[in-house]
Protein backbone atom coordinates (compact mmCIF):
# COMPACT_ATOMS: atom_id res chain seq x y z
CA UNK A 1 0.00 0.00 0.00
CA UNK A 2 1.15 3.50 -0.53
CA UNK A 3 1.87 5.61 2.50
CA UNK A 4 0.23 8.49 0.22
CA UNK A 5 -2.86 6.75 0.14
CA UNK A 6 -2.62 5.70 3.73
CA UNK A 7 -1.65 9.13 4.81
CA UNK A 8 -4.73 10.81 2.86
CA UNK A 9 -7.33 8.45 4.39
CA UNK A 10 -5.97 8.92 7.79
CA UNK A 11 -6.10 12.69 7.32
CA UNK A 12 -9.75 12.19 6.30
CA UNK A 13 -10.50 10.09 8.94
CA UNK A 14 -9.01 12.08 11.90
CA UNK A 15 -10.71 15.26 10.49
CA UNK A 16 -14.38 13.25 11.14
CA UNK A 17 -13.53 12.52 14.37
CA UNK A 18 -12.58 15.63 15.40
CA UNK A 19 -15.43 17.17 13.40
CA UNK A 20 -18.26 14.68 15.63
CA UNK A 21 -16.29 14.99 18.48
CA UNK A 22 -18.65 17.90 20.13
CA UNK A 23 -21.51 15.82 19.44
CA UNK A 24 -19.91 12.86 21.17
CA UNK A 25 -19.00 14.87 24.50
CA UNK A 26 -22.32 16.69 24.21
CA UNK A 27 -24.02 12.80 24.49
CA UNK A 28 -21.26 12.35 27.44
CA UNK A 29 -22.21 15.52 28.96
CA UNK A 30 -26.31 15.22 28.77
CA UNK A 31 -26.28 11.37 29.98
CA UNK A 32 -23.94 12.69 33.07
CA UNK A 33 -26.28 15.60 33.68
CA UNK A 34 -29.85 13.04 33.62
CA UNK A 35 -28.36 10.79 35.81
CA UNK A 36 -27.14 13.40 38.33
CA UNK A 37 -30.91 15.09 38.16
CA UNK A 38 -32.22 11.42 38.67
CA UNK A 39 -34.35 12.30 35.24
CA UNK A 40 -32.79 8.79 34.37
CA UNK A 41 -32.27 5.79 35.94
CA UNK A 42 -28.48 4.59 37.44
CA UNK A 43 -28.40 1.44 35.79
CA UNK A 44 -27.24 3.90 32.61
CA UNK A 45 -24.04 4.87 34.70
CA UNK A 46 -22.78 1.65 32.32
CA UNK A 47 -24.08 3.60 29.18
CA UNK A 48 -21.87 6.77 30.52
CA UNK A 49 -18.82 4.84 31.66
CA UNK A 50 -18.88 2.43 28.08
CA UNK A 51 -19.44 6.06 26.27
CA UNK A 52 -16.36 6.93 28.27
CA UNK A 53 -14.78 3.66 27.35
CA UNK A 54 -15.37 4.32 23.65
CA UNK A 55 -13.49 7.77 23.80
CA UNK A 56 -10.65 6.51 26.02
CA UNK A 57 -10.09 3.80 23.59
CA UNK A 58 -9.71 5.91 19.85
CA UNK A 59 -9.13 9.66 20.68
CA UNK A 60 -4.97 8.26 20.39
CA UNK A 61 -5.85 6.78 17.50
CA UNK A 62 -6.80 9.79 15.61
CA UNK A 63 -4.10 11.69 17.11
CA UNK A 64 -5.81 12.56 20.62
CA UNK A 65 -3.77 11.39 23.17
CA UNK A 66 -4.46 13.61 26.21
CA UNK A 67 -8.13 12.83 25.02
CA UNK A 68 -7.50 9.12 25.50
CA UNK A 69 -6.06 9.82 28.73
CA UNK A 70 -9.22 12.22 30.44
CA UNK A 71 -11.46 9.95 29.24
CA UNK A 72 -9.55 7.23 30.84
CA UNK A 73 -9.26 8.45 34.05
CA UNK A 74 -13.18 9.23 33.72
CA UNK A 75 -13.84 5.71 33.01
CA UNK A 76 -11.92 3.89 35.61
CA UNK A 77 -13.10 6.09 38.45
CA UNK A 78 -16.84 5.15 37.65
CA UNK A 79 -15.16 1.28 37.38
CA UNK A 80 -16.48 0.60 41.44
CA UNK A 81 -20.14 2.74 41.05
CA UNK A 82 -20.79 0.82 38.01
CA UNK A 83 -20.03 -2.70 39.99
CA UNK A 84 -21.87 -1.31 42.59
CA UNK A 85 -25.13 -0.28 40.68
CA UNK A 86 -25.48 2.73 42.47
CA UNK A 87 -24.44 6.46 41.31
CA UNK A 88 -21.31 8.52 43.64
CA UNK A 89 -21.88 10.23 46.71
CA UNK A 90 -22.03 14.15 46.25
CA UNK A 91 -18.60 14.48 47.07
CA UNK A 92 -17.55 12.23 44.49
CA UNK A 93 -19.83 13.47 41.73
CA UNK A 94 -18.20 17.01 42.22
CA UNK A 95 -14.98 14.82 41.19
CA UNK A 96 -16.23 13.35 38.54
CA UNK A 97 -17.70 16.77 37.38
CA UNK A 98 -13.78 18.20 37.11
CA UNK A 99 -13.22 14.14 35.36
CA UNK A 100 -15.40 15.58 32.46
CA UNK A 101 -14.28 19.60 32.67
CA UNK A 102 -10.63 18.03 31.56
CA UNK A 103 -12.12 15.74 29.11
CA UNK A 104 -13.80 18.70 27.48
CA UNK A 105 -10.84 20.33 27.90
CA UNK A 106 -8.97 18.04 26.57
CA UNK A 107 -10.84 18.42 23.19
CA UNK A 108 -9.37 20.06 20.31
CA UNK B 1 0.85 -32.80 4.53
CA UNK B 2 2.73 -29.33 4.57
CA UNK B 3 2.20 -26.23 7.42
CA UNK B 4 0.49 -23.75 5.69
CA UNK B 5 -2.61 -22.06 4.14
CA UNK B 6 -4.54 -25.93 4.47
CA UNK B 7 -4.33 -25.60 8.50
CA UNK B 8 -7.33 -22.39 8.46
CA UNK B 9 -9.20 -25.05 6.13
CA UNK B 10 -12.32 -25.90 8.33
CA UNK B 11 -13.48 -29.22 8.44
CA UNK B 12 -15.86 -30.40 10.53
CA UNK B 13 -16.76 -34.33 11.45
CA UNK B 14 -20.13 -34.03 10.38
CA UNK B 15 -19.24 -32.28 7.14
CA UNK B 16 -20.38 -34.11 4.05
CA UNK B 17 -17.87 -33.70 0.98
CA UNK B 18 -18.27 -34.72 -2.65
CA UNK B 19 -16.01 -35.06 -5.59
CA UNK B 20 -15.47 -32.18 -7.61
CA UNK B 21 -14.57 -32.99 -11.90
CA UNK B 22 -11.51 -33.11 -11.21
CA UNK B 23 -11.65 -35.84 -8.86
CA UNK B 24 -13.86 -37.55 -11.15
CA UNK B 25 -11.16 -37.71 -13.54
CA UNK B 26 -8.38 -38.62 -11.23
CA UNK B 27 -10.44 -41.85 -10.22
CA UNK B 28 -11.63 -42.71 -14.05
CA UNK B 29 -7.95 -41.92 -15.43
CA UNK B 30 -5.31 -44.42 -15.47
CA UNK B 31 -2.20 -42.07 -14.81
CA UNK B 32 -3.30 -40.60 -10.92
CA UNK B 33 -0.58 -39.15 -9.16
CA UNK B 34 -2.25 -39.48 -6.00
CA UNK B 35 -1.42 -41.59 -2.86
CA UNK B 36 -3.45 -45.01 -2.75
CA UNK B 37 -5.13 -43.55 0.78
CA UNK B 38 -6.11 -40.42 -1.24
CA UNK B 39 -8.08 -42.36 -3.58
CA UNK B 40 -9.50 -44.74 -0.98
CA UNK B 41 -10.70 -41.40 0.57
CA UNK B 42 -11.99 -40.43 -3.04
CA UNK B 43 -14.00 -43.53 -3.09
CA UNK B 44 -15.80 -43.32 0.56
CA UNK B 45 -16.18 -39.70 -0.33
CA UNK B 46 -18.15 -40.75 -3.45
CA UNK B 47 -20.16 -43.22 -1.47
CA UNK B 48 -21.30 -39.74 0.63
CA UNK B 49 -19.58 -40.76 4.24
CA UNK B 50 -19.08 -38.16 6.18
CA UNK B 51 -15.44 -36.86 7.79
CA UNK B 52 -16.52 -38.76 10.95
CA UNK B 53 -17.41 -41.94 9.44
CA UNK B 54 -14.33 -42.19 6.94
CA UNK B 55 -12.29 -41.78 10.53
CA UNK B 56 -14.16 -44.37 12.12
CA UNK B 57 -13.71 -46.78 8.86
CA UNK B 58 -9.94 -46.03 8.79
CA UNK B 59 -7.93 -47.72 11.40
CA UNK B 60 -4.71 -46.44 10.65
CA UNK B 61 -5.16 -42.75 10.98
CA UNK B 62 -6.55 -40.47 14.18
CA UNK B 63 -8.98 -38.08 13.27
CA UNK B 64 -6.52 -34.97 13.07
CA UNK B 65 -4.77 -36.93 10.37
CA UNK B 66 -8.25 -37.72 8.61
CA UNK B 67 -9.07 -34.29 8.93
CA UNK B 68 -5.69 -32.82 7.55
CA UNK B 69 -6.56 -35.73 4.38
CA UNK B 70 -9.43 -33.39 3.90
CA UNK B 71 -7.72 -30.47 3.96
CA UNK B 72 -5.16 -31.48 1.43
CA UNK B 73 -8.14 -33.05 -0.84
CA UNK B 74 -9.95 -29.15 -0.25
CA UNK B 75 -6.90 -27.39 -0.97
CA UNK B 76 -5.87 -29.43 -4.50
CA UNK B 77 -9.84 -28.62 -4.84
CA UNK B 78 -10.67 -32.28 -5.69
CA UNK B 79 -13.46 -32.47 -3.02
CA UNK B 80 -15.91 -29.61 -1.64
CA UNK B 81 -18.17 -29.15 0.81
CA UNK B 82 -21.86 -31.08 -0.64
CA UNK B 83 -24.48 -28.69 -1.28
CA UNK B 84 -26.80 -29.66 1.44
CA UNK B 85 -24.19 -29.45 3.96
CA UNK B 86 -22.75 -25.99 2.44
CA UNK B 87 -26.10 -24.72 2.97
CA UNK B 88 -26.49 -25.79 6.76
CA UNK B 89 -22.74 -24.49 7.14
CA UNK B 90 -24.16 -21.16 6.24
CA UNK B 91 -26.73 -21.24 8.13
CA UNK B 92 -24.92 -19.94 11.50
CA UNK B 93 -27.91 -19.31 13.14
CA UNK B 94 -28.45 -16.99 15.81
CA UNK B 95 -25.62 -18.99 17.83
CA UNK B 96 -24.64 -15.38 20.00
CA UNK B 97 -28.12 -16.61 21.66
CA UNK B 98 -27.57 -20.25 22.25
CA UNK B 99 -26.51 -20.76 25.98
CA UNK B 100 -22.80 -20.97 26.37
CA UNK B 101 -20.93 -24.12 27.65
CA UNK B 102 -16.94 -23.13 26.79
CA UNK B 103 -14.90 -25.42 28.39
CA UNK B 104 -11.57 -24.65 27.49
CA UNK B 105 -9.07 -27.98 26.35
CA UNK B 106 -7.34 -29.98 28.86
CA UNK B 107 -3.84 -27.99 30.04
CA UNK B 108 -5.79 -24.90 28.28
CA UNK B 109 -6.08 -22.91 31.86
CA UNK B 110 -2.58 -23.86 32.81
CA UNK B 111 -0.67 -22.96 28.91
CA UNK B 112 -3.25 -19.87 29.30
CA UNK B 113 -1.90 -18.94 33.14
CA UNK B 114 1.98 -19.21 31.57
CA UNK B 115 1.59 -17.22 28.95
CA UNK B 116 -0.69 -13.94 30.56
CA UNK B 117 2.26 -12.77 32.07
CA UNK B 118 4.48 -12.79 28.86
CA UNK B 119 1.16 -11.34 27.32
CA UNK B 120 0.51 -8.53 29.50
CA UNK B 121 4.55 -7.69 29.08
CA UNK B 122 4.17 -7.34 24.90
CA UNK B 123 1.07 -5.53 24.96
CA UNK B 124 2.53 -3.03 27.38
CA UNK B 125 5.87 -3.04 25.57
CA UNK B 126 4.76 -2.71 21.68
CA UNK B 127 0.85 -2.62 22.09
CA UNK B 128 0.23 -6.19 20.99
CA UNK B 129 0.55 -10.30 21.49
CA UNK B 130 0.38 -12.84 19.63
CA UNK B 131 0.39 -16.63 20.89
CA UNK B 132 3.43 -18.62 19.89
CA UNK B 133 1.46 -21.63 20.40
CA UNK B 134 -1.19 -20.16 17.56
CA UNK B 135 0.72 -18.59 15.29
CA UNK B 136 0.70 -20.56 11.43
CA UNK B 137 3.93 -19.49 10.72
CA UNK B 138 5.50 -16.88 8.85
CA UNK B 139 5.59 -19.04 5.79
CA UNK B 140 2.22 -18.34 3.92
CA UNK B 141 1.74 -17.26 0.51
CA UNK B 142 -1.15 -16.07 -1.08
CA UNK B 143 -1.60 -17.25 -4.59
CA UNK B 144 -2.10 -14.11 -6.72
CA UNK B 145 -5.73 -12.15 -6.26
CA UNK B 146 -6.80 -13.88 -3.09
CA UNK B 147 -7.92 -11.70 -0.43
CA UNK B 148 -8.23 -13.09 3.08
CA UNK B 149 -11.55 -12.32 5.16
CA UNK B 150 -11.49 -10.27 8.13
CA UNK B 151 -14.35 -9.70 10.64
CA UNK B 152 -14.44 -6.55 12.54
CA UNK B 153 -16.08 -6.22 14.85
CA UNK B 154 -16.11 -2.83 16.57
CA UNK B 155 -18.96 -0.22 17.67
CA UNK B 156 -16.75 3.29 17.55
CA UNK B 157 -18.28 3.84 14.27
CA UNK B 158 -14.49 6.06 13.07
CA UNK B 159 -12.09 2.82 14.92
CA UNK B 160 -14.47 0.59 12.65
CA UNK B 161 -14.39 2.55 9.45
CA UNK B 162 -10.39 2.95 9.89
CA UNK B 163 -9.90 -0.35 9.93
CA UNK B 164 -12.63 -1.44 7.69
CA UNK B 165 -10.35 0.93 4.65
CA UNK B 166 -6.79 0.22 6.11
CA UNK B 167 -7.33 -3.32 5.83
CA UNK B 168 -8.75 -2.96 2.57
CA UNK B 169 -5.91 -0.89 1.09
CA UNK B 170 -3.70 -4.13 2.78
CA UNK B 171 -5.25 -6.56 0.75
CA UNK B 172 -8.08 -8.05 2.98
CA UNK B 173 -11.59 -8.22 2.56
CA UNK B 174 -12.86 -6.68 5.62
CA UNK B 175 -16.45 -6.60 6.86
CA UNK B 176 -17.13 -4.87 9.74
CA UNK B 177 -20.34 -5.39 12.62
CA UNK B 178 -21.10 -3.40 15.64
CA UNK B 179 -23.44 -4.99 17.39
CA UNK B 180 -24.99 -8.83 17.88
CA UNK B 181 -27.61 -8.44 14.87
CA UNK B 182 -24.58 -7.66 12.65
CA UNK B 183 -22.41 -10.25 14.09
CA UNK B 184 -24.64 -12.67 13.41
CA UNK B 185 -25.00 -11.39 9.77
CA UNK B 186 -22.02 -11.37 9.02
CA UNK B 187 -21.37 -14.63 10.35
CA UNK B 188 -23.86 -15.96 8.02
CA UNK B 189 -22.77 -14.41 5.23
CA UNK B 190 -20.03 -16.19 2.88
CA UNK B 191 -17.01 -16.37 2.60
CA UNK B 192 -16.66 -17.56 6.03
CA UNK B 193 -13.88 -15.38 7.64
CA UNK B 194 -10.03 -16.27 7.92
CA UNK B 195 -10.06 -13.86 11.24
CA UNK B 196 -12.11 -11.72 13.48
CA UNK B 197 -10.85 -9.01 15.32
CA UNK B 198 -13.19 -8.80 18.01
CA UNK B 199 -13.98 -5.62 20.39
CA UNK B 200 -14.18 -6.57 24.43
CA UNK B 201 -16.59 -3.81 25.36
CA UNK B 202 -19.60 -3.68 23.11
CA UNK B 203 -23.10 -1.92 23.02
CA UNK B 204 -25.09 -5.58 23.62
CA UNK B 205 -22.26 -8.24 23.62
CA UNK B 206 -19.81 -8.83 25.47
CA UNK B 207 -16.79 -9.41 23.49
CA UNK B 208 -15.53 -12.79 25.48
CA UNK B 209 -18.92 -14.57 25.55
CA UNK B 210 -19.00 -14.04 21.50
CA UNK B 211 -15.50 -15.40 21.87
CA UNK B 212 -16.74 -18.93 23.87
CA UNK B 213 -19.73 -19.05 21.43
CA UNK B 214 -17.67 -19.10 18.41
CA UNK B 215 -15.20 -21.64 20.33
CA UNK B 216 -18.22 -23.62 20.96
CA UNK B 217 -20.03 -23.67 17.07
CA UNK B 218 -18.51 -26.14 14.92
CA UNK B 219 -18.14 -24.04 12.09
CA UNK B 220 -16.06 -20.87 13.98
CA UNK B 221 -14.17 -22.89 16.41
CA UNK B 222 -11.05 -22.75 14.69
CA UNK B 223 -11.33 -19.08 13.35
CA UNK B 224 -8.27 -16.85 14.62
CA UNK B 225 -9.74 -14.11 16.64
CA UNK B 226 -7.69 -11.13 18.23
CA UNK B 227 -9.09 -9.48 20.87
CA UNK B 228 -9.11 -5.58 20.86
CA UNK B 229 -9.06 -4.40 24.43
CA UNK B 230 -8.46 -1.19 26.68
CA UNK B 231 -7.37 -3.58 29.57
CA UNK B 232 -4.00 -4.76 29.71
CA UNK B 233 -4.49 -6.84 32.70
CA UNK B 234 -3.39 -10.19 33.72
CA UNK B 235 -7.01 -11.32 34.38
CA UNK B 236 -8.21 -9.94 31.29
CA UNK B 237 -5.47 -11.68 29.25
CA UNK B 238 -5.73 -14.70 30.80
CA UNK B 239 -9.40 -14.37 30.30
CA UNK B 240 -9.08 -14.33 26.46
CA UNK B 241 -6.33 -16.81 26.32
CA UNK B 242 -8.01 -19.82 28.24
CA UNK B 243 -11.37 -18.95 25.91
CA UNK B 244 -9.26 -19.57 22.62
CA UNK B 245 -8.21 -15.86 21.86
CA UNK B 246 -5.10 -16.04 18.99
CA UNK B 247 -3.74 -12.48 20.35
CA UNK B 248 -4.79 -9.67 21.74
CA UNK B 249 -4.04 -5.51 20.97
CA UNK B 250 -4.46 -3.15 23.02
CA UNK B 251 -6.48 0.23 22.38
CA UNK B 252 -6.16 2.90 21.45
CA UNK B 253 -3.98 1.31 19.56
CA UNK B 254 -1.51 2.82 15.80
CA UNK B 255 -2.40 1.06 12.90
CA UNK B 256 0.98 -0.66 12.19
CA UNK B 257 0.46 -2.74 15.04
CA UNK B 258 -2.60 -3.65 14.35
CA UNK B 259 -1.90 -4.51 10.91
CA UNK B 260 1.82 -6.86 12.47
CA UNK B 261 -0.48 -8.74 14.47
CA UNK B 262 -3.21 -9.43 11.73
CA UNK B 263 -0.09 -10.70 9.71
CA UNK B 264 1.02 -12.27 12.32
CA UNK B 265 -1.76 -14.67 13.22
CA UNK B 266 -2.68 -15.36 9.62
CA UNK B 267 1.02 -16.46 8.80
CA UNK B 268 1.96 -13.78 6.66
CA UNK B 269 5.04 -11.96 6.19
CA UNK B 270 5.30 -8.96 8.39
CA UNK B 271 5.28 -6.66 5.05
CA UNK B 272 3.33 -7.45 2.19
Amino acid sequence: MSSDAFEQQMAMLRAEYRHDLPATLLGVENLWRSLATGSVPPARLMELQRQLHSIAGSAKTFGLAQLTESARAAEDFLEPYCAAGALPGVTEQAHLERLLHALKRAAP
Amino acid sequence: MNAGPTDRILVDEQDVYVLTRSADRELRGSDTALSALELEFLVLIDGHASVAEIARRNKTLVLSAVIDVFRSLIARNLIELSRKDAAEGMEIGDFLSSPSFYVPPAGAEREAGDEAAAGVSSLQQTGYYVRIARRTGSDRKLVEGQRLCVIVIEDEPHLAKLLRQYLTLEGFDARVASNREEIVAEFRRPPPPDLVLLDVMLPDADGFDVLYKMRTHPRLKSVPTIMLTSKATREAVLKGLAGGADGYITKPFEIDVLVKAVRAVLGLPEHR
